[in-house]
């Protein structure tokens, strides 16, 4: 018998086929042998300005043109490549070093391979996308060859060789393959002299002698980075290579953290259901204790300790296991502060590090002691630990280099490790190698995480940038930004393209014939106005009334067309859905759409004429609904007030003009529609805001700026008509869109989420909280009174605003109608539509309920595309809610800083006097742990902890300096009831009563506010500081 | 229904005079050597040609080739499947690794272990017949029992792999197992009893057969090395040198079914056509090499109903009404019951004991076709 095998070597042809075969496993369990054929050409351009070739074969679209070449004639030299040079970087070097290669100094002209791109994307989903990024802008040249496809280029595995050496020779054909292309091509007359050369840039060390040998330059990512300019800075940016970490490991090899489970046990698990997977959540109050909140389990699992957070980070997505339940505790009674307890550690030593450290074991055993406390609150809660990460969140960090932990040659060039304390508490300690840890001492910087070994205490990262001095207003600014992931870039040239070409001169067409009229009501004659915020530039929203022929009274609530301007899919739209808010600091407002349109063509100014989109009702005088009406418009707005200006206009008898009266209609409106909403269950929360008013002048007390927010009759007003507009228009458009309206939904509270704040009242002032609907929650929060302090029921509000969930934006199709229900509002529908100028939502709400009211644009036919197919909704949703969210968080942030550098502006006065004696204000007790008390401030908003050492003492001498009050801390001893939330704070070995303290939970206290610097621990940082003065 | 009994035995009778049948079946039997149609000698096969992996997307595949224009194809893919457990299944044997958590709900699914038959699916298709007809049902039936009922035997690592024979090499693990698609596709109209073709093309089909490298361990979810460089041989290969020359050796191979005939005292294998015609007794023998040791292992033995019997038979000139009264009396009653020589009789009756020892020895013995087959097969290179 004998083989026959045909014969292809032949065939011409067959040198231009050829396949990839690999394995595919699908979710459902599938194991698939997957064939992809390729057929390699050789048209493929190499995209130099100085082939002649190239721009001859390369392919052209379907108007003829080629795409313009990238790398440049001209390329930047450097000592060891003076002729210039293009850079072929492979993945590893990617791996570690994105950071340099987004860096603006250096590394331009890169050929990014399409085997390095597929090999990224398999590593790292995220430094694909930034790869990606860096390919599309233009300035950086980076070229994106496709060298699987070409022919010369194309590397075939073979027999036993590995897909990684496979992947390194295509890296190293390609960089051969380039040098004798442009060698043979490149245009007469530049030849010999600027050839650039081809460097490979590779941390591999079998791929750099193999590259020495076939003759091609390569260099490893730092060698290459050494021969540049600012090397110092540049070095910093390369992670901590996996090479020099596995180095480590052999040396080491001690292990702090098990090991995570494989892949396939955990999957195994998960689908057994006994593992679950979730977010990890790290508690504010202790950086040891985080809880997992799984879809198996109403209340979330506990997770206490470094050991069984086994190296998890805030946010990540994990998989843990459920401990034996003789491993149960209780959530801690205690603030635990990284910063506090672990403060010693060195960051270059290893030697002496324990996962759990004497400190950190012995603040877990007393929380192992509150476990077996008898009351129903402290019961033991089931704990889990971690396992497996399924998809680490990890992100840029913003922080500040530990003092401490520089060392004492802090001057020297050397190398060295140091520890940055992140901004958000919630995150460990980052060990950060450096050369130059003593110029970024006393900076913000930005530093990313690059892993978390077994072997590591902290997880290791690598310096970006830094952002300037602590506490100057643009770093600060910046970090607050960036940590809460806050696109504040100017917007680019080609969203500004997409602008009116008339700019601010753009007017509403004066002929009626014209097609901006289109579908567009005439709507100038009625007296229309804004009520807003003082100084507000943006006006969204604007308001009439007047009296219909039959006894009615037609209300309109106008709202900018800014879909007018905004079209879908261009690339304002698509800055507008990354960016999906408007952010507001204190002293600054990240816009969502550019200025021109937000502040002038779209915002309904007074005087002017604008584009609208109206909200028309027919309304009884009972302020029963007749019927509604949407409509495209013109409006001109009579009048813009501020919220103080329209009350006091009200108010004034002696205005009998028609736009007051019709003010006072809606007026009179608002408060039925208000006793509706009331009366049908919404819920009046209360959040600890305040607001920022800055006259602007710098003699007076900025102190004095800070204002909480005092609510108005008008503040109502226009609540409550854009309340009722959002619901009108929500179930307007979700009749026309059963699938894809875009809507708003607030989840009702699971009961079990409000259990501590029931027990609390009932415990504290005999109090029911009745969570059984919205409605009898709102009953119940309204009994909860205390005549003897009013802002008790303020205080309870906060808290059970905390206890419940977040509304959130989402897709119709993806909830049953039930669970549209709006908690908070008490509505069964709701949407946002009436702030389309800083929301992104609302702005795709105007579009869909333009097409459902069949407006049909400007050129007579509408476009709804891209509001139209679910998934592409449902990821602008997740977008928009993760912004709203932080924009929320940024602007409290904001507040918060402001507040600080206020209290430390008129500390540094008072200080000039002669001594910081803070600010006395009026503070309540929130909650109570072991060894403090969380105090909130209203009048600055502000929430704070306060520890033992900050308890002023009856008798105590006034001793107010940090270093001081610290030195107290030891001395002091305290008895904590966690069943009557309880605290009493005394000095060791004086029980007496007078010299002690009490305090309780919602206690009004006497507290003194300043801002103080921390001293001993990391420079210059500041903190608002809370002295218990008087209980 | 003449052509479902047709389809149900050997071949389609091949249209050949009671003269040819006669002439044909007496040339096969001469004692010693009897002379074949084709030259060939009793035990000599067809000329052929073989080729593996030609189909990418399969797991494996080969193609066979006769000199007579025959082909088929075979085509082997493998599914990952969730192994359901029988309630009869139960064991109380446990296998269980001790302390691996994931186990605690696993108990009942110890007898999984062991792989079972229908694991191995099996699809022949052949031009003409539909797939329920009993020629396809019939013949992969066939091959099927041979496949999943060969257990290997001896030791060594890669027959420890093969344990439990080809239904323990798909267990992946209690709860999962791989489930073998193997399609067969004869290309020609099928000129002969097509098993033997069949049979080797689905052995050279199995040998090529890689399965998706597992990376997880014990009881977990199978999870799979996704390089299928890295993935490994369903038969396992014994020396992994890659150099080309030395063809690899299996410690277990799958079984081959061979297609032998008797004609009078004579065992003639891989018969045309024309010899099945004329068959006295038509049998399927699989074997397979057992082991690592020398001998092979007969697996089956199955009797197919050889066409001869539906043949016409011939009329002696005694009976012939156009011959009447040139040889015999007419009152004579022969009853044709006698064999006349040169007159094509329809076979009747059983086959001698000896004569199936034989034919069985003749595959089995040391230096037997069965031994020639396997080698011939080996020499196919396969990737």
């Amino acid at each position: 018998m004998k083989s026959l095998r045909r014969d292809l070597s032949a065939n011409p042809q067959a040198a231009n086929v050829t396949s990839k075969v690999f394995v595919r496993s699908t979710k459902s369990g599938k194991v698939q042998k997957i064939v992809r054929e390729l057929y390699l050409r050789e048209d493929i351009p190499c995209s130099s300005k100085l082939c002649s070739q190239c721009p001859t074969i390369a392919p052209a679209d379907a108007n003829g043109n080629i795409a313009p070449f990238i790398l440049s004639d001209r390329p930047a030299g450097t000592t060891a490549f003076p002729r210039g040079h293009y850079l072929v970087p492979d993945t590893n070097a990617l791996l570690n070093g994105m950071d340099l290669f987004e860096h603006t100094g250096a590394f331009y002209d890169v050929i990014v391979l399409q085997t390095v791109l597929e090999e990224l994307r398999n590593r790292s989903l995220p430094l694909y996308n930034r790869l990606l990024a860096l390919v599309k802008s233009d300035e950086k040249r980076f070229y994106l060859f496709f060298n699987e496809f070409r022919r010369e280029t194309h590397v075939r595995r073979g027999p036993e060789e590995t897909i990684n050496d496979r992947n390194d020779r295509a890296v190293r054909l390609v960089a051969s393959w380039y040098g004798s292309h442009l060698q043979q091509s490149a245009k007469k007359g530049k030849k010999e002299k600027s050839i650039p050369a081809i460097v490979v840039i590779t941390d591999d060390k079998e791929n750099l002698r193999k590259c020495k040998e076939e003759n091609v330059a390569a260099l490893s990512l730092s060698d290459y980075v050494s021969g540049l300019e600012g090397s110092e800075m540049l070095l910093d940016m390369i992670s901590e290579s996996k090479d020099a970490r596995d180095a480590k490991e052999t040396a080491r090899g001690e292990l702090f953290y098990p090991e995570y489970f494989s892949m396939s046990k955990l999957t195994t698990g998960l689908r057994a259901g006994t593992l679950h997977q979730g977010v990890f959540n790290v508690s504010p109050y202790n950086y040891l204790e985080a809880s997992v909140k799984t879809a198996a389990f109403d209340k979330p699992l506990l997770i206490l300790g470094r050991d069984n957070s086994n190296r998890a980070i805030a946010g990540d997505s994990v998989v843990v296991e459920v401990l034996p339940k003789d491993q149960w505790k209780s959530p801690s009674t205690k603030i635990v502060d990284e910063e506090a307890v672990t403060r010693n550690d060195n960051p270059d030593t290893e030697e002496t590090e324990a996962v759990v450290t004497d400190r950190e074991r012995k603040a877990l055993q007393e929380e192992v002691k509150k476990a077996h406390g008898k009351n129903s609150d402290g019961k033991p809660q089931p704990t889990a630990k971690v396992v497996g990460v399924i998809k680490r969140s990890w992100r840029q960090y913003v922080g500040h280099v530990d003092s401490n932990s520089t060392g004492s040659q802090a001057s020297g060039r050397r190398q060295q490790n140091v520890f940055l304390l992140p901004m958000d508490k919630r995150i460990p300690k980052i060990r950060v190698r450096t050369r130059q840890a003593s110029e970024i001492l006393g900076q913000r910087i930005l530093v990313t995480i690059d892993s978390w070994d077994r072997d590591s205490r902290y997880p290791t990262g690598h310096f970006i940038r830094s952002l300037g001095e602590l506490e100057t207003k643009g770093a600060e600014t910046e970090a607050l930004l960036l940590e809460y992931d806050v696109q504040y870039k100017p917007f680019p040239k080609s969203v500004l393209d997409c602008l009116p070409s008339e700019g601010h001169d753009w007017k509403v067409p004066v002929s009626k014939e014209d097609k901006g009229w289109n579908g567009r009501k005439d709507l100038r004659d009625l007296l229309i106005c804004s009520i807003d915020p003082p100084g507000c530039q943006d006006i969204d929203d604007a308001l009439h009334a007047r009296l219909l022929p039959n006894g009615n009274f037609e209300v309109g609530v106008h709202i900018a067309d800014v879909s007018h301007f905004v079209k879908p899919n261009n690339p304002m739209d698509l800055e507008a859905s990354v960016r999906g808010t408007t952010v507001y600091l204190v002293d600054k407002r990240i816009d969502m759409l550019p200025h021109l349109l937000g502040t002038d063509l779209c915002s309904l100014k007074p005087y002017v004429e604008r584009y609208a989109f109206s909200v028309l009702w027919e309304i009884t005088p009972d302020a029963e609904i007749v019927s509604s009406n949407f409509t495209k418009s013109v409006i001109r707005s009579r009048e813009a007030f501020s919220y103080e200006q329209a009350q006091l206009r009200i108010d004034d008898k002696s205005q009998q003009d028609e736009l007051t009266q019709s003010m006072r209609t809606l007026l009179k409106f608002s408060k039925v529609l208000r006793q509706k909403r009331m009366d049908a269950g919404a819920l009046n929360l209360a959040s600890p805001e305040v607001r920022i008013e800055s006259e602007g002048d710098e003699v007076g007390d900025p102190l004095t700026d800070v204002k909480t927010k005092a609510m108005l009759d008008t503040n109502s007003l226009v609540e409550e008509f854009m309340l009722l507009a959002n619901i009108t228009v929500g179930s307007k458009v979700y009749e026309s869109f059963s699938q894809t309206a875009l809507l708003r939904r607030h989840a009702t509270p699971p009961p079990q989420n409000f259990e501590d704040l029931q027990n609390q009242l009932s415990k504290k002032r005999n109090m029911e909280l009745d969570v059984s609907s919205s409605r009898a929650l709102a009953d119940s929060l309204d009994r909860c009174v205390d005549p003897k302090n009013p802002f008790f029921n303020t205080l309870v509000r906060i808290l059970a605003t905390r206890c419940m969930t977040s509304a959130e934006y989402f897709c119709a199709g993806a909830f049953t109608e039930s669970e549209f229900r709006h908690y908070g509002l008490a509505s069964p529908i709701y949407t946002h539509f009436t702030s389309p100028i800083r929301r992104y939502a609302d702005l795709m709400v105007h579009r869909q309920l333009a097409s459902a009211i069949g407006y049909e644009g400007e050129d007579g036919h509408a476009v709804i595309e891209g509001v139209s197919t679910r998934n592409k909704l449902e990821d602008i949703c997740r977008n928009i809610n993760v912004r709203h969210r932080n924009a929320q968080h940024a602007g409290r942030a904001s507040i918060e800083y402001y507040v600080g550098q206020a209290l430390k502006a008129r500390g540094e006065k008072m200080a000039a006097d002669g001594v910081d004696a803070g600010i006395e204000e009026e503070g309540y007790v929130m909650r109570v742990f072991e060894n403090g008390v969380v105090i909130f401030v209203p009048r600055f908003g502000i929430e704070g902890v306060v520890r033992l050492e900050d308890f002023v003492l009856p008798g105590e001498s006034g001793a107010r300096s940090v270093a001081e009050r610290r030195e107290l801390a030891p001395h002091r001893t305290t008895e904590f009831d966690s069943e009557e939330y309880t605290l009493r704070v005394e000095e060791k070995g004086h029980p007496e009563k007078e010299r002690s303290v009490t305090v309780e939970l919602f206690q009004k206290v006497r507290v003194n506010v300043s801002s103080v610097k921390e001293e001993g621990r990391g420079a210059g940082k500041r903190r608002v500081r809370i002295l218990v003065t008087e209980a | 229904m003449s052509n479902q009994r047709q389809a149900s035995s050997a071949s389609q009778v091949p249209h050949l005079s009671p003269a040819e049948l006669s002439y044909l079946y007496t040339s096969l039997s001469l004692p010693k050597n009897p002379i074949r149609p084709d030259g060939r000698s009793p035990t000599q096969f067809r000329p052929l040609s073989a080729e593996t992996t030609i189909l990418p997307g399969t797991n494996g595949s080969a193609r066979i080739g006769f000199a007579d224009g025959t082909q088929a194809i075979v085509g082997v893919k493998a599914e990952v499947e969730k192994t359901v457990l029988a309630a009869d299944t139960l064991d109380s044997r446990s296998l269980a690794q001790h302390g691996d958590a994931l186990n605690r709900e696993g108990e009942q699914g110890s007898a999984a272990v062991s792989g079972q038959g229908e694991w191995v699916q099996m699809s022949i298709e052949i031009p003409g017949f539909r797939d329920d007809d009993a020629l396809p049902v019939f013949l992969s039936e066939m091959m099927r029992e041979s496949l999943v009922g060969s257990v290997a035997g001896g030791n060594g690592d890669a027959v420890k792999e093969m344990a439990g024979g080809l239904k323990g090499r798909l267990v992946i693990n209690k709860r999962w197992h791989w489930r073998l698609y193997i399609d067969v596709l004869l290309l020609s109209q099928p000129l002969a009893y097509p098993l033997p073709l069949l049979s080797l093309t689905t052995h050279l089909a199995l040998l090529s057969t890689k399965l998706p490298k597992l990376k997880s361990t014990g009881e977990e979810d199978p999870f799979f090395d996704d390089d299928w460089a890295a993935a490994e041989y369903l038969y396992p290969r014994s020396n992994i040198s890659k150099s080309l020359s030395a063809a690899p050796s299996y410690p277990v191979r799958p079984p081959v079914t061979l297609l032998v005939i008797s004609v009078g005292d004579n065992v003639i294998f891989d018969p045309n056509r024309e010899e099945i015609a004329v068959a006295d007794a038509v049998l399927a023998i699989s074997v397979t090499r057992s082991g690592d040791s020398e001998t092979l292992k007969l697996l089956s033995i199955r009797s197919i109903d050889p066409p001869s019997r539906l043949t016409q038979p011939g009329i002696p000139n005694s009976e012939n009404v156009n011959m009447l009264g040139a040889t015999a009396a007419p009152g004579e009653e022969t009853g044709g019951q006698e064999e006349v020589e040169g007159v094509w009789r329809p076979r009747r009756g059983g086959v001698k004991r000896s004569v199936i020892a034989r034919m069985v020895k003749t595959v089995l013995g040391k230096g037997g076709v069965g031994e020639e087959v396997l080698e011939g097969l080996e020499g196919v290179e396969v990737q």
